[in-house]
């Protein structure tokens, strides 16, 4: 991975040119970094190649044509893009017709939410610091987050598959995500 | 309305993920919009998740599918879509249902359609889940519901009146997220009936612990 993309603020004066001037040349450095990226992600939550293809163009065209809306004090771009692949994989792939309209009204509470309080920047918040959590996490937490996050599989199925109590999957990511959280400010 | 109880964090990085169970992802979701902690923790799920595909070691990106994502933009309109102004976020009526909830049991609390099920328990069930079991269960003030524990993952959300429990005193935006090992035996406050939505992920229908306290009572 190319260096410049840990950080913050390099993807966001990209996202920036490409909502004030429609810069394509912006565009294409965040498409060469995550279209294969998105495009692995929805392959390995089991979407058929040329889906996911259709899926990780869509998925860029909404940044194309809502760049405006993109707030680096809200969510980085990695943030940002994750939620709208998932999303449509939700919309699209699970069909599930009214997962959309719900994550907009979410985002449109919390957008009135961060434009009366002074929020907490991400941009601010060190990618870095994340990811060595994240690497850290003993390997059976990191197995559960990674089935959570990369396969999709609910609490149960992965109870099943790895023959552990559906009551240790549950305290497992809930270890994992204490300590992921602690490692990005620790909010509760 | 600040909620107390709120879901449990193995519940919000698979909702995160997207991995909840259709039925539970609603309850989750109606109380997402109730609760700004919850949403909060949300958004550092999401970075997880964003991180971890940032993060994923990929090859370079494939020179027709380039080729493609720029023809798209070509047919893109030149100047941005202006995008509608964000609605002004309603004050809060005790009446209207958490939007999460509209497809399934409509937007007014007042309006619903109670059927009895045992005494002083009425439920209306969802119909078209495909992942879970969703209902609104109203059970009548100072009720003491039977002792029981919960098979496989289960959340209710409470959206009028109250009841008390070993966990403390849920209220209206209070979210019961429970592992299957707790006991516990709900206790409705005097005054007004408790409505709350219920979710299961169990593939049967009355097969969670509803089902058992009810199985006496009505013979399911």
């Amino acid at each position: 991975m190319n260096e410049p993309a840990s950080d913050a603020l390099y993807w966001s004066t990209l996202v920036a040119a490409v909502s004030a001037r429609r810069d394509r040349a912006s565009f294409m450095r965040i498409y060469d970094h995550f279209a294969p990226r998105l495009q692995r992600y929805l392959r390995n939550l089991g979407v058929p190649e040329s889906m996911a293809d259709e899926l990780v163009q869509e998925a860029l065209l909404t940044l194309w044509r809502k760049a405006d809306q993109f707030d680096p004090a809200r969510a980085s771009l990695a943030t940002w893009v994750y939620r709208v692949a998932r999303n449509l994989y939700i919309d699209q792939v699970r069909r599930e017709p009214h997962w959309l309209p719900i994550q907009e009204g979410l985002d449109k509470l919390d957008q009135a939410e961060s434009d009366r309080l002074d929020s907490e920047p991400e941009s601010l918040f060190d990618h870095g610091t994340l990811k060595q959590a994240i690497d850290r996490l003993p390997p059976v937490q990191a197995k559960l987050v990674r089935m959570c996050y990369l396969e999709s599989k609910s609490h149960s199925e992965i109870s099943a598959e790895l023959d552990m109590p559906l009551g240790s999957v549950k305290s497992s990511l809930r270890r994992a995500f204490a300590k992921l959280q602690g490692s990005i400010g620790g909010r509760r | 309305m600040k909620p107390n109880h709120h879901l449990d964090d193995a519940t919000m990085l698979s909702y995160s993920a997207g991995a909840l169970p259709t039925a539970l992802a609603i309850v989750a979701s109606a109380h997402l919009e109730r609760c700004a902690v919850c949403r909060a923790h949300l958004l550092d799920a999401d970075r997880i998740g964003g991180l971890l595909v940032h993060h994923q070691r990929v090859d370079a990106p494939v020179e027709s599918a380039r080729a493609a994502m720029l023809a798209l933009l070509d047919a893109e309109p030149a100047t941005e879509q202006q995008m509608p102004v964000a609605d002004v976020v309603a004050a809060h009526d005790p009446d209207r249902l958490p939007d999460a909830l509209h497809p399934w049991f409509g937007n007014s609390l007042r309006a619903l359609r109670w059927r009895r099920v045992a005494p002083g328990v009425q439920r209306i069930q969802a119909g078209g889940v495909s992942g879970g079991d969703l209902m609104l269960l109203r059970i009548a003030p100072g009720s003491k519901l039977p002792l029981h524990s919960h098979g496989g993952s289960e959340l209710t959300l409470i959206l009028d009146g109250a009841y008390d429990d070993v966990l403390g005193h849920f209220g209206p935006g209070d979210v019961a997220d429970l592992d299957g090992e707790v006991l516990h035996q709900p206790v409705t406050s005097p005054g007004v009936p408790c409505i709350c939505v219920a979710a299961t992920d169990a593939p049967l229908k009355f097969s969670g612990w509803l089902a058992r306290m009810l199985q006496p009572l009505v013979g399911f």
